[in-house]
């Protein structure tokens, strides 16, 4: 008798976000961090509104967008690897999450830029109250971006060693949430911090 | 045309819509365009870019039940709270 293969991943998804539980709850706690570091950030500027408007003016917001394309680019090419694995195509799948962890690499080398422009005209974290911001909130970020990669890169291996396949690629889904969320916290901390005065 | 390929496609339509809100907001940076209607304007691009990824790249759009909202309340939180912040200042 011919045996029936179906793929319950998407039935499953109907009430269960993809990947591990898990790491939905991580990515909950992390958001709920940002989130009180934005307010913070927002209710602060309401008594500094014309030092944080001088100070804002000195960032380079062409790095900022570029960072922004990259990560948005970056979260694109997840969301193909999973669309792969899906297919049961291992190859394609490790490509995608390697353009993807490449995106983030040249989010790391355009902030560290940034970083090592700012450090070397002396700025630090007590330059002043937008600075101690700009840095906290942005090198937070920064931290959550390099360990997204390495979730990421984990994945490849696993998926280039085909541990994953069609009907089980919970693992993929579980990078792919977190490093959707780091790309969710830039599109607030740009404008926010870049842009908004 | 099978659901995962109508998925990505809509995902491609997504990623451009992104890039496209993302060249606005830098914009509006660049040509110093600042105020509270500005702003709030800026910040709403930001909360709409962050319900698509959260619906279409994350996949909770298409989630029945309380999963379906996490990423919609967490844009609302801060988006409410930052927004007054800016109303007050203004």
């Amino acid at each position: 008798m011919q045996e029936q293969v179906i793929d319950t991943s998407d039935v499953l998804h109907d009430r269960h976000p993809p990947g591990d539980l898990a790491i939905w709850i991580f990515i909950l706690a992390e958001l709920s961090v940002f989130a009180v570091f934005f307010a913070a950030y927002a209710f602060t500027r309401m008594n500094n509104v014309e030092l944080f408007n001088e100070f804002q003016q000195h960032l380079d917001r062409q790095s900022a967008l570029l960072n922004t394309l990259t990560l948005i680019t970056s979260s694109y090419f997840v969301v193909r690897a999973v669309a792969a694995i899906k297919e049961n195509n291992h190859k394609l799948c490790v490509n995608w999450l390697l353009a993807a962890i490449s995106m983030g690499f040249l989010f790391v080398v355009i902030k560290s830029a940034e970083y090592a422009h700012h450090f070397g005209e002396g700025i630090n974290l007590s330059t002043n109250t937008f600075y101690m911001f700009y840095l906290s909130l942005t090198f937070f970020h920064f931290m959550h971006v390099i360990m997204g990669m390495v979730i990421l890169g984990a994945v490849a291996i696993k998926a280039k060693n085909g541990g994953y396949s069609d009907i089980e690629h919970t693992g993929v889904e579980t990078g792919a949430s977190y490093w959707h969320m780091v790309d969710l916290v830039w599109l607030i901390l740009f404008p926010l911090v870049y842009v908004m005065r | 045309m099978n659901n995962k390929v109508m998925g990505v496609r809509r995902c491609t339509w997504v990623y451009l819509v992104l890039m496209f809100f993302s060249f606005i907001t830098y914009f509006v940076g660049r040509l110093e365009l600042s105020g509270l209607t500005i702003s709030l304007f800026v910040l709403l691009l930001a909360l709409i870019k962050g319900q698509l990824v959260g619906a279409y790249f994350m996949g909770l759009g298409r989630l029945r039940g309380l999963w379906r909202w996490p990423v919609f309340i967490w844009l609302f939180i801060p988006g409410t709270l930052i927004s007054i912040a800016f109303y007050l200042s203004a």
